[in-house]
C-alpha cells in the first residue's frame, strides 16, 4: 500500500531515494502514461499509442513497454534501456499532492510535493539524498520538482489535445497482431492510434487550429513512434 | 398519383410519434438534398401512455441511426441496462421455479444446435445457463459492458430499461433541434379526406389546416386516423391472451446504492403476472391480470404483496390503471395513412414488443419510403403482409409462455392450456418440436421478430420435452458440443470477474461519460 506524505525538509532530511530501475521497485509496468509534451523525446525510443483508463474509460496517451501485465521489456539488468525515461516513471516515488477540495484541478499554487514512504526506494542508507546539510533541496530533488511541475502543466494540455482529436474523429482502434519466433501468435485489443487517413483530409479551420496549437506535429510524432513496436517484438523474441 | 411524397404528418407525440419522427427524419436527412418535411402535431394536454419501460437490443441501432449519443440517452432518460428477462413462477408456481430468456444467443448458434446435445446429455443443468453465459451475469446484477467499452458496443448483448416519459421529451428535443422535425402543439379537430378516401389534411384548433402526403397515426388507443377516419376494424386476440388490465406504480429503492437488476423480472401471479423493472432512480412495478379470472381488489392485494418484498409501505404509493385490449388493426397501412404504436395494436408487455414494433415499423416506412402515391399502394401492401406476419408471431410467442405452464392453482393458468385457445400455427410448431428442436429453418421470414434461440430458451426453460433423436449424435458433434459447453463456463467465469455491477457502471457513465470509440 502506498503512503503518500507531504515532503518536509525537517522530518525527511535523512531520506534517500534509490533511482535504479527494477522489478523490485515496481517498474514492471507494461505501459506508461505520458504527456503530449513528451512526444518529441519519446518518439525515438517508445511506441506511443492511446489506451483507455479502466476506471473511467477515458483515453490517455501511453508509451508501450511490454505486451502483458508485469512485463516491461525496457528493464534489462537493472537498467532502463532508453535514454529518455518518461516523467511518470522518473518522478517515482514522488507525486503531486493537491491541497484543496475534491476534484479540484492542480495548479502551481495549490500543489505540494509528496513522497510515498512505503516505497521500497525510500531508505536512509543508499541512493540520492533529498536535502543537503542546510536543509536545502539537492539537485536531484530540484529535478524531481521540475518533473512534477511539468506533469501539473502538461496533464490538462494533454487532455485538451485528446479531446480535440476525439472531436474531429481522429482516433481509431487498431488491432495489434504479430507472430513470435516460437510460433505463438499474439494479438491485442484496446489499442488506439491516430486515423492517418482522416488526419490527411483535415482541412480549413480545423487544420489551421491543429497546426497553430502544435497538434498536427504531435499527431505525426505519435504515428512515427509506433514503428518502435518492432524493437519490443525483437526484445520479446530474444527473451 | 405520380407527384412525389414530400410532406409527412405524424399525429401524436408519445414515444411512438417521436421514435417514428426521428427515424424517418434521420433517414431522409442522410439521403436527400431537401424539399421534404416531417411534421409532428400533438395535443398540448393529452397525457401519454408511456408504454413499455423495456426495449429490445434493436433500440441501440435505432438511437445510433438518429445520431444520438448513448451517454446523453442514458443520463437523461433514467436508463439502465437490460440483459433479458427472468420468468419466475411461470411453470409450477413454486419458489424455486424460474428460467431466463437472455439476449445473448446460445454458443455458436449460427452453426451448432446445442439444444439437441443438452437434451441428449440428460438436461441436468438449466438450458440457458448451459448454453449461454448471461444468466450468470443477471443473477449477479452485473452490467453488460465496462466503462471502457464504446457507446452502443456490448460485451454481452443488451437492451434498455427506461423512463418512457423522459424518453419522449428527450427524443422530441433531438428531433426538433437536430433533425429538423416541425413540432406543432395543437388539437386536431377534424380530418379532411379526398374523394378517393385519402387523407388530405387535418384541421387544427389554432394553426388551421395541416396538409400532407403521408399521415402517420401515433394517436395511441384512440387510433384517430387509421381506426376512426380510415375505418380499419380492430381484431382482438383476447381469446388467446387473457390479460386485460394492468396496475402500475413506481417503487423507490432503499438507498442510492441499492442494486439495479440487469433484467426484467416477470413473476407469475394467480391470475396474471407482475413486471419489475429497475431504473437508476426507482423501480417500475406492475401487475397485469385477467379481469375475467379475478377482481381489481384481489389483483391490487397481490401487487402489494409483491412490492412488500422490497418496500415496506406499498399502500402509500399511487397506482395507475391501464386497460389492455389485446389485438391489432386488420391492416396497418391504408391509403396514405399508416398506424404505428398503440394505434396499430397492443399486447401485454411480456416480451417488450411494443417499442420494438414501433422501431421496426418506423424503420420499414423509412427504408421503403414511397416515391409517390402510386407506389405507396405497393409499399403498403408489403408493409401489411410483413406486419400481420409479425403480429401473429408475437402472439404465438407470448402464448407459448402461458400454454406450457403446469400450474393448477387457478383457472387462469388452466384455461391457458386449453387447446381451443392455442393458435393453429403454434400447435403445428409444437407438434414439430416434440421431435426436433427449434432451428433457423423453422422461421423463414427474413426479418423474424423472435429468432429460433428465443423459442429454445422459453421451451426448454419451461421444461418442454423434445424427444432425442432416435439416430443418436455423432462422436464428432458430441465433442464439438462439449467444447462449446466448456467455453461457456470459461466465458461466464471470466465475465463474472471482470464486469462491474449495473449500478456501478451507470454511476460511472454519469461521472465520466462513455467514449464513442
Amino acid at each position: 500500500m502506498s503512503k503518500f506524505t507531504i515532503l518536509d525538509p525537517k522530518q525527511h532530511k535523512d531520506l534517500q531515494v534509490i533511482t535504479d530501475r527494477d522489478v523490485t521497485y515496481g517498474d514492471n509496468h507494461h505501459f506508461v502514461p505520458v504527456l503530449a509534451d513528451e512526444l518529441r523525446a519519446l518518439v525515438a525510443e517508445y511506441p506511443v499509442c492511446f489506451l483507455k483508463d479502466n476506471q473511467t474509460g477515458k483515453l490517455g496517451i501511453s508509451a508501450l513497454t511490454g505486451f502483458e501485465q508485469g512485463e516491461n521489456l525496457y528493464l534489462q539488468d537493472k537498467n532502463w534501456q532508453a535514454r529518455y525515461i518518461p516523467l511518470h516513471v522518473y518522478r517515482q516515488p514522488f507525486m503531486v499532492g493537491i491541497q484543496g477540495n475534491d476534484g479540484e484541478q492542480a495548479t502551481q499554487d495549490n500543489t505540494v510535493v509528496t513522497i510515498d514512504l512505503a516505497s521500497s526506494r525510500v531508505n536512509k542508507k543508499e541512493g540520492q539524498a533529498l536535502f543537503d546539510d542546510n536543509g536545502n533541496a539537492t539537485p536531484y530533488l530540484e529535478k524531481i520538482s521540475q518533473a512534477l511541475a511539468k506533469l501539473v502543466h502538461g496533464s490538462p494540455r494533454t487532455e485538451q489535445f485528446i479531446q480535440a482529436l476525439l472531436d474531429n474523429d481522429l482516433i481509431m482502434p487498431i488491432q495489434l497482431a504479430f507472430p513470435l519466433s516460437n510460433g505463438e501468435k499474439k494479438s491485442f485489443n484496446g489499442i488506439y492510434n491516430i486515423d492517418e487517413e482522416k488526419l490527411a483530409s483535415l482541412s480549413g479551420e480545423a487544420l489551421q487550429s491543429f497546426h497553430k496549437k502544435g497538434y498536427l506535429q504531435a499527431c505525426h510524432l505519435i504515428l512515427a513512434s509506433f514503428g518502435q513496436i518492432q524493437k519490443l517484438i525483437d526484445w520479446k523474441n530474444n527473451q | 398519383m405520380t407527384n412525389p411524397i414530400k410532406s409527412v404528418v405524424i399525429v401524436g407525440g408519445g414515444t411512438a410519434g417521436w421514435l417514428t419522427a426521428g427515424t424517418l427524419a434521420a433517414k431522409l436527412k442522410k439521403e436527400h438534398q431537401g424539399g421534404y418535411s416531417v411534421t409532428l402535431v400533438e395535443s398540448p394536454d393529452v397525457p401519454i401512455i408511456g408504454v413499455g419501460e423495456g426495449t429490445w437490443p434493436t433500440m441501440r441501432k435505432t438511437l445510433r441511426m438518429m445520431g444520438i449519443r448513448e451517454t446523453d440517452f442514458i443520463n437523461q432518460c433514467d436508463v439502465s441496462f437490460k440483459q433479458g428477462a427472468k420468468f419466475a413462477k411461470w411453470v409450477t408456481g413454486k419458489e424455486d421455479d424460474f428460467y431466463y430468456h437472455p439476449l445473448v444467443l446460445p454458443q455458436d448458434f449460427d452453426n451448432t444446435n446445442l439444444a439437441q446435445h443438452w437434451l441428449q446429455s440428460g438436461a441436468k443443468r438449466s438450458f440457458s445457463d448451459t448454453v449461454c453465459y448471461q444468466d450468470a451475469l443477471c443473477e449477479r446484477g452485473l452490467a453488460p459492458k465496462t466503462i471502457a467499452t464504446p457507446e452502443y458496443a456490448a460485451v454481452a448483448n443488451y437492451a434498455y430499461h427506461l423512463d418512457a416519459g423522459a424518453f419522449s421529451s428527450f427524443l422530441q428535443k433531438h428531433c426538433v433541434e437536430t433533425l429538423g422535425v416541425k413540432h406543432v402543439l395543437d388539437h386536431v379537430t377534424s380530418v379532411n379526406n379526398l374523394i378517393n378516401g385519402d387523407i388530405k389534411s387535418l384541421n387544427t384548433k389554432e394553426a388551421g389546416e395541416l396538409a400532407g402526403d403521408l399521415f402517420i397515426d401515433c394517436t395511441g388507443f384512440k387510433s384517430l386516423l387509421l381506426g376512426k377516419n380510415q375505418q380499419v376494424p380492430f381484431k382482438p386476440c383476447d381469446d388467446i391472451l387473457f390479460v386485460d388490465k394492468a396496475i402500475a406504480l413506481h417503487v423507490p429503492y432503499q438507498d442510492d446504492d441499492s442494486p439495479i437488476a440487469s433484467h426484467t423480472i416477470s413473476t407469475g401471479q394467480l391470475n396474471g403476472w407482475t413486471w419489475d423493472i429497475g431504473l437508476p432512480t426507482r423501480k417500475g412495478v406492475g401487475h397485469v391480470y385477467s379481469s375475467h379470472h379475478t377482481d381489481d381488489d384481489s389483483a391490487y392485494q397481490e401487487l402489494m404483496e409483491y412490492v412488500k418484498q422490497s418496500y415496506n409501505a406499498p399502500e402509500q404509493l399511487s397506482v395507475r390503471e391501464i386497460d389492455i385490449k389485446a389485438g391489432h388493426r386488420e391492416v396497418f397501412w391504408k391509403r396514405n395513412c399508416v398506424a404505428i404504436g398503440l394505434s396499430a395494436g397492443f399486447l401485454e408487455p411480456l416480451e417488450a414488443s411494443a417499442l420494438l414494433l414501433v422501431e421496426i415499423s418506423a424503420e420499414m416506412v423509412a427504408e421503403q419510403f414511397p416515391a409517390n402515391r402510386k407506389t405507396m399502394d405497393i409499399v403498403s401492401k408489403r408493409f401489411n403482409e410483413t406486419f400481420l406476419y409479425r403480429w401473429q408471431r408475437i402472439i404465438d410467442f407470448l402464448k407459448l409462455h402461458y400454454m406450457l405452464n403446469k400450474r393448477n392453482d387457478s383457472q387462469f393458468w388452466i384455461d391457458h392450456r386449453d387447446p381451443a385457445t392455442i393458435p393453429e400455427s403454434l400447435k403445428d410448431m409444437l407438434a414439430l418440436w416434440q421431435f426436433q428442436t427449434p432451428w433457423h429453418e423453422d422461421f423463414t421470414y427474413a426479418k423474424e421478430v423472435f429468432p429460433a434461440a428465443s423459442y429454445q430458451y422459453v421451451l426448454y426453460g419451461m421444461g418442454f420435452e423434445t424427444a432425442t433423436s432416435p439416430l443418436g449424435m455423432s462422436d464428432s458433434s458430441k465433442h464439438n458440443a462439449d467444447i462449446l459447453f466448456n467455453r461457456n463456463i470459461a466465458q461466464a467465469n471470466k465475465l463474472v470477474s471482470s464486469l462491474p455491477s449495473n449500478r456501478e457502471l451507470l454511476k460511472k457513465i454519469r461521472q465520466y461519460g462513455m467514449q464513442t470509440i
